[in-house]
């Protein structure tokens, strides 16, 4: 037998220890809901699990409708936070539940960010910047600093800025029609915030064109960037392939969903993404 | 030590990664290269795109999963094109799982796929959740023989039978032998399904669904343990296995090979150089000089 000396596994998935129990669903109370804006609305769940890491998430079902995928914008104790962006009929029936109904879950899945350099440069947009706020909470709260900077089309639809604010947190704001902070978008601000050079690392969670280029800045400057990818998901715990990034075959939702910049670079990130059927289409 | 041919085609070990697990080809590379597969199935394609069910499509119980994915597949042309190239790079042997709701649309498919650079293709003959694509066909044995009997005239490389758990599953196995299939692979996710006693509803979006893992791998082995003493081509267990011992009961019952899925969801991808250190080790510590001498060892 000429076998080659076995070499360890890459396959850092968290969990690993788990039963296919853990893959069943627990049902969830709502505590309390809060609208974030016109179109987020962020949910206080019950949760008595362990404490879940920023950028780990749930997959959220809803009885008679479908399931996906949640980042969660804040836990603590005795409860876990989503903030849910009403995009299609789940997240609209989601939307329509109040205090006491009760929703799905599996998880928390996937790796987390690794928060232990500071200062920290959090760049959030749209939705995207739920896990950030969870992540910029942790940090502040065991003494590191963080910058947080976020973008929205307008003033209405910043997400986390007053609550970033109240934490004593940094807050720098991009808007699209300059309704407030910048008039633009958050990528051309992170050029100069990154030459300020104080940075360590970079955190980013949005859409993935701006990723991308959030990316592209920070290796370039020589700064580590860890990006938090949302693709098409249906299992959320690494059987299924569905969310792969090709061609290095990475699942977002357990070997991520955050994973290094410079990796990203070498995978069809930014360009391509998988649907349903596990076609390959293009980015736009 | 663990080398094993498989008619005309050779792996370093007797562990496949299943259909339907991981699926696309960059992922079953990793299972090739990282995971240490002897060789890797598809997911099953079918003629047209299929988005697969709403979700949930899989939902943990006790000793496995549950799945109705519902076939998703970005349709033959498409996943032959751009995902077998890739799977192929992983240099283990790449088996093409092809469903078809009927005879020609096997062939066209199979022939695709040899076409493509597949090492074999599997017929999946026992899908329980997606109709004329599933059990319905494995569970007659005169339509198993049609379908065999065509993609084998218009094939070079072997044609395995994926059948799953029938009244007549037996018989279809024979049935397959007689029409010229190279090995029969036993057995598919067994229909099944699960209840939210909190939500008071089926947890899958298509209700049915078919169980995997430990729990199903006695049935398995019984499955394998008969056809054993049937059929004189290949057998290759499929069911729960998620350890050395699963992996090595199979072949002790007259596996020539075993596929490993679910288990993947607790273990990772590395279960396959785990279980392949697990069974040299056992090889090593009887006395046996290659993996081929303990198949079918439980029927002597």
């Amino acid at each position: 037998m000429q076998e080659k000396s076995p070499t360890k596994s890459q396959d850092k998935s968290v969990g690993k220890d788990q039963s296919f129990n853990s893959f069943g669903f627990l049902p969830a109370r709502i505590k309390r809901t809060i609208g974030e804006n016109s179109k987020v609305k962020s949910f206080y769940l019950e949760y008595s699990g362990t404490l879940p890491r920023p950028g780990q998430f749930f997959m959220v079902w809803l009885p008679g409708f479908e399931e996906v995928p949640m980042s969660l914008s804040d836990a603590g104790d005795g409860f876990v936070r989503i903030s849910v962006s009403n995009e299609g009929p789940t997240t609209a029936e989601l939307h329509r539940l109040r205090k006491g109904d009760r929703v799905f879950l599996r998880g928390p899945f996937g790796n987390g960010f690794s928060l232990d350099e500071s200062p920290l440069l959090l760049v959030g947009g749209g939705y995207g910047s739920a896990p950030l706020i969870y992540a910029a909470k942790m940090v502040s709260s065991s003494g590191g600093r963080c910058t947080y900077l976020v973008g929205a089309r307008c003033k209405e639809e910043l997400l986390f800025v007053d609550e970033a604010r109240g934490m004593g947190i940094k807050s720098i704001v991009a808007t699209e029609d300059g309704s407030e902070g910048y008039r633009g978008l958050v990528t051309d601000l992170i050029k100069s915030e990154l030459k300020k050079g104080r940075y360590q690392a970079v955190l980013t969670c949005g859409p993935e064109q701006m990723m991308y280029e959030v990316v592209r800045q920070g290796v370039k400057q020589g700064i580590k960037v860890q990006a938090s990818l949302e693709r098409y998901m249906k299992c959320g715990f690494g059987i299924c392939g569905s969310c792969v990034l090709d061609p290095l075959g990475l699942r977002v939702c357990s070997d991520g969903p955050v994973f290094d910049g410079s990796l990203l670079l070498k995978t069809d990130f930014g360009k391509r993404k998988r649907e349903a059927s596990g076609a390959q289409v293009k980015l736009c | 030590m663990l080398k094993i041919k498989l008619g005309k085609i050779k792996m370093r070990n007797p562990l496949m990664l299943a259909s339907g697990i991981l699926c696309n080809g960059s992922l079953l590379k990793r299972a090739a290269t990282e995971g240490g597969a002897g060789a890797v199935v598809t997911k099953s394609l079918t003629k047209e795109v299929r988005e697969g069910y709403h979700t949930p499509v899989v939902v943990g119980v006790e000793g496995g999963l549950i799945n109705a994915v519902g076939l998703a597949n970005p349709g033959y042309k498409a996943y032959l094109a751009e995902d077998l190239p890739l799977a192929k790079k992983g240099r283990a042997p790449v088996i093409v799982s092809v469903a078809g709701r009927n005879v020609e649309e096997f062939e066209e498919i199979s022939v695709a796929a040899a076409e493509a650079g597949a090492d074999a293709v599997e017929l999946n003959l026992s899908c329980p959740h997606v109709n004329k694509h599933g059990m319905e066909i494995g569970a007659d044995p005169a339509t198993v023989a049609k379908i065999v009997e065509g993609v084998r005239e218009a094939l070079e490389i072997p044609v395995y039978v994926k059948l799953g758990l029938s009244d007549r599953f037996t018989e279809s196995a024979v049935s397959a032998q007689d029409a010229g299939a190279d090995a029969v692979v036993a057995i598919n996710t067994v229909k099944a399904m699960a209840i939210d006693v909190e939500a008071r509803k089926p947890v899958l979006a298509n209700i049915y669904g078919g169980l995997s893992g430990p729990a199903i791998h006695p049935i398995a082995l019984r499955c394998v343990f008969e056809l054993y003493q049937k059929l004189s081509i290949p057998i290759i267990g499929c069911g729960g296995v998620s350890d050395w011992r699963t992996a090595l009961d199979f072949l002790m019952a007259g596996a020539s090979a075993v596929q490993v899925g679910s288990t993947l969801a607790v273990k990772g991808i590395g279960i396959f150089r785990e279980i392949e250190a697990g069974i040299k080790n056992y090889l090593v510590r009887n006395q046996f000089r290659s993996v081929e001498e303990v198949i079918g060892i439980a029927h002597r």
